[in-house]
């Protein structure tokens, strides 16, 4: 299959349990149990190339997650197939895991109490990486993720950041040729954020990996991927360039200004939609055909310091295209981000009673 | 499979298990100061009884037990319980919940590999400081030595090592039932109140009402505990009670094989429908 | 004063809270009474099993016993509804910081960590071990005169202060050894000894149990006092022991706080 990942009118339900509130429906849900269906995948069909980094965007609940698992062998669809790797997941076995990597950004697999270095060298064996191909990998790794002085403190001392770009590292020993990534770059600050940016186009440049990755910040989109696939509610509602989309959808582009001799907000008007207004700055939407015209003749009818033309942000485009008001949350922190909190928190019942 | 690739795989596992046990390792050295808490926890239960049959057997012997005889017995004990007592299920069950289950999941390799080298990373070592405590007790108390007996020991040795590993079954596939409930945990811990008396932690099985002990055979519980305690205490002496002691292990550890195996696939099973 | 009282004020507005969030659970509450009742079980089979071979423990005879076991589930049952949720949970709060935002508030930090969480559930523990004391005082064919009564409940109260001190002196010890994550472990590995009376065990046990860590007799002297066994002199005695626990876990409390606090943190 020239294809890395395919999935094939995937689908995943999941049976709930309806229970009225209270007393009452606490022994009713116990005699009678209801369950209602709930399809967090819904039909979702796509098909990825060796070598393409593709990115996942969704609101919160849209079944970006369980696609994600369905695709690494966690759970297995209700419905259609899932391939990756030259696998079915779900029955690829070891040999399947062999060739993927799954990094969750909310999800440390680092071995906490110890330096990043002694999962790397666990990762090494488990993986069954050979000597001399690890060396060779982490000196990359390493180097190109500026990892230097990081490796020899234990997990738990390191910033969010650092401990994200060391668990990149470990993932790749292995130099899976798929991998799937759950918002790396969540709750990282901009420096971390970039520079696993620039490394994963880096990597894959260089090893020609096959990149999935799931996000709510569209710079990780920009940067990373030209295609993108957009789920909501379980149904895959896009499947393209990203680039393509922002012009079918809403073909209108924004000009940035900045003036060196505030004018009042009426006298933008007449150039175009005035979307935002705090002087000496201000945003004009106006017609993709017109753009051009429209900053020449501003340019030269105002005193303007700074004048940029750009596309809509992707909220915006994905709110118009979709009509919901969910794209708003995909800037917001996801349901699951209190994890991080408590990654912080180390509390350990490691040696319970027994 | 030919001889070469069977040979491979081996050094694969192996090398494996070698870095799992040296993680675990390294980590329990970073937690030295709580384990040696749970040391001290997990040896007071037989100093305890200790020191109640201690003063029960003042007047004379107990069914056969003399002062010397509890001291070597809970001495034992203390050794044979911290060389197999499990935790497993409270780690599985705090994965499940907590969604680090996932990437133990996706690497290749089962996720019970890991829970057996954390296992012999910790029991060798905490067992080896109750040996040496042993030892240096005899030293100074006549009551707690045991004759040197190398063949006995040895035997000793491959009891407790069989015992290990039917608890640590047992333990593991008990925790596994969390893909199912949140009270598998309680599971485990109702055996462990069991195993209080049918394992002979509390007492020497003869010293147990006979209808009990009867019903402690048809149980794995004895061979955990009470037997390799009593091929150290030289209680197990002739070859039938050897035969039988080590059959039953051996039957108790298939049996808790084949269960983990069967909750193992089925767990997996569900958790692949429901997920976590 | 006033900061006692604002401190209550806190603690009730907690405790209602805390109510609200249990009644969710009501399912723990079967669980753990369950729970409770299993292990209660096994403690009174093991007394059972002891007195299989022999007429006394310690010069108590098995009803005394089983006294004595009722007082320690009751105690046990103080230590998981208030003690461990509470104080017993500082060595986590140290370690998230979360205990910084203690001090900041206007309250006495060692009342307001020991009480702010229960777990109320547990409170059946102290209910079902009190019942089986009474129970069992009842089939020793004693009867109890109003003193006794009087010092039974003096006695156990100071059984919960001594209780108590330990656990405070023991999480202090959380600010030096941060990294120690089960402590209360010790506790809970001590107070095992706490089940039988104080008589049962041997010389040297004894000696432990009873000078170097004084857990024994919490539960021994308020067995006495239902068991016909107190004279006013160790009642006296307990109750100073009692004070004195409080006093010196509070110094000891004092002493690490100042460390924890100018050392920043």
């Amino acid at each position: 299959m020239p294809n890395a990942i395919v999935a094939t009118e995937l689908s995943k339900t999941y049976d709930v349990k309806v229970r009225d509130p209270g007393i009452k429906g606490a022994l009713g849900a116990l005699v009678h149990p209801r369950y209602r269906q709930v399809r967090a995948v819904d039909n979702v069909s796509f098909e990825i190339e060796r070598g393409e980094a593709v990115a996942f965007l969704g609101p919160n609940g849209a079944g970006k997650t369980t696609t994600l698992k369905m695709l690494t062998g966690l759970l297995f669809p209700s419905s259609g197939r899932a391939h990756a790797a030259g696998f079915d997941p779900w029955t690829g076995g070891n040999a399947f895991r062999q060739r993927i990597a799954f990094v969750l950004g909310n999800k440390q697999q680092l071995l906490w109490d110890l330096p990043p270095e002694e999962t790397f060298r666990l990762n090494r064996a488990i993986y069954g990486v050979p000597n001399a191909e690890y060396v060779k990998r982490r000196a990359e790794l390493v180097e190109l993720l500026g990892l230097g002085n990081l490796i020899d403190k234990p997990a738990r001392q390191l910033s969010l950041g650092e401990r994200m770009k060391c668990e990149l590292a470990a993932a790749l020993l292995h130099r899976p040729e798929v991998l799937f990534l759950d918002e790396p770059t969540l709750g990282l600050d901009l420096e971390a954020q970039q520079t696993i940016r620039s490394f994963l186009g880096e990597y894959r440049t260089r090893h020609g990996a096959t990149i999935l990755l799931t996000s709510h910040y569209m710079a990780d989109v920009t940067a990373l991927t030209s295609r993108v696939l957009i789920i909501n509610r379980g149904r895959l509602l896009y499947n393209g360039e990203l680039s393509e989309l922002v012009a079918r959808i809403a073909p209108i582009k924004r000009i940035e200004l900045v003036l060196s001799v505030p004018v009042p907000r009426s006298v933008l008007e007449a150039y175009g939609t005035v979307a935002h207004y705090a002087p000496p700055r201000a945003t004009l939407e106006v017609p993709r055909e017109f753009a051009t015209a429209a900053s020449t003749r501003l340019l030269s009818e105002l005193d303007v310091a700074d004048l940029s033309i750009q596309d809509p942000p992707i909220e915006e485009v994905i709110r118009i295209a979709f009509g919901e008001g969910d794209a708003a949350s995909i800037q917001e922190v996801p349901e699951e981000s209190s994890e991080e909190a408590s990654a912080l928190v180390r509390t350990d019942a490691r040696r319970a009673p027994q | 499979m030919s001889v070469e690739v069977a040979r491979g795989r081996f050094a694969i596992f192996r090398d494996q298990y070698a870095e799992l046990m040296r993680s675990a390792f390294l980590v329990d050295l970073q937690y030295r100061a709580s384990i040696a808490i749970w040391l001290i926890w997990g040896i007071t239960e037989p100093i305890i009884s200790l020191g109640i049959w201690w003063s029960i057997a003042a007047t004379g012997a107990v069914e056969g037990y003399t002062r010397e005889a509890f001291a070597r017995y809970f001495f034992g004990v203390a050794l044979v319980n911290q060389a197999t007592l499990s935790w497993d299920a409270w780690n599985i069950d705090r994965w499940i919940r907590e969604g680090e289950m996932n990437y133990r999941l996706t690497r290749p390799i089962a996720p019970i590999h890991e829970a057996v080298a954390d296992n012999i990373a910790y029991k060798g070592p905490t067992a080896a400081i109750i040996l040496t405590a042993w030892i240096i007790a005899a030293a100074f108390w006549p009551a707690v030595r045991v004759p040197f007996e190398p063949g006995r020991w040895t035997l000793a040795l491959i009891a407790i090592v069989l015992a290990a590993a039917i608890r640590f079954l047992n333990g593991y596939a008990t925790g596994l039932l969390a893909f199912w409930t949140t009270r598998a945990t309680a599971l485990v811990e109702l055996q462990f109140g069991i195993s209080l008396f049918l394992s002979g932690r509390i007492a020497p099985l003869s010293l147990l009402p006979p209808q009990v002990v009867e019903v402690a055979q048809y149980l794995w519980f004895p061979y955990v505990v009470s037997f390799p305690v009593e091929i150290l205490t030289g209680d197990v002496a002739t070859f039938e009670q050897y035969a039988r002691g080590f059959a039953g292990q051996l039957v108790w550890l298939a049996i808790w094989m084949s269960l983990y195996l069967i909750v193992w696939k089925r767990g997996r099973r569900h958790y692949g429908a429901v997920g976590g | 004063m006033r900061r006692v009282r604002r401190t209550l004020i806190v603690l009730r507005a907690f405790w209602q809270l805390n109510w609200l969030e249990e009644l969710q659970y009501r399912g723990n509450f079967i669980a753990s009474l369950l729970g409770t009742v299993f292990w209660l079980g096994m403690a009174m089979l093991t007394v059972a099993l002891y007195f299989r071979h022999t007429e006394k423990l310690g010069g108590w005879e098995y009803w005394d016993v089983v006294v004595l076991l009722g007082i320690f589930n009751a105690l046990a049952g103080v230590v998981e509804s208030v003690l461990r949720p509470g104080i017993g949970h500082l060595p986590t709060d140290v370690r998230s910081g979360a205990l910084d935002l203690v001090l900041v508030r206007p309250v006495d930090a060692q009342f307001y960590v020991s009480f702010r969480r229960l777990d109320v559930w547990r409170l059946a523990d102290v209910v079902l071990g009190l019942a089986l004391a009474g129970y069992a005082v009842a089939q020793t064919g004693r009867s109890i005169s109003a003193w006794e009564l009087l010092a039974f409940v003096v006695t156990f109260a100071v059984a919960i202060a001594v209780v108590y001190s330990i656990w405070v002196s023991l999480m202090s010890l959380a600010f030096w050894f941060v990294a120690v994550e089960n402590m209360s472990a010790l506790f809970d590995a001590v107070f095992e000894a706490a089940r039988y009376p104080v008589s049962a065990y041997p010389g040297a046990l004894r000696f432990l149990f009873v000078y170097l860590i004084p857990i024994a007799w919490t539960t021994t002297i308020p067995a006495s006092a239902l068991t016909g066994r107190l004279n006013p002199a160790l009642a006296m005695w307990a109750m100073a022991i009692g004070v004195a626990a409080l006093c010196a876990s509070r110094l000891l409390w004092r002493i690490a706080l100042k460390r924890y606090t100018s050392a920043g943190g």
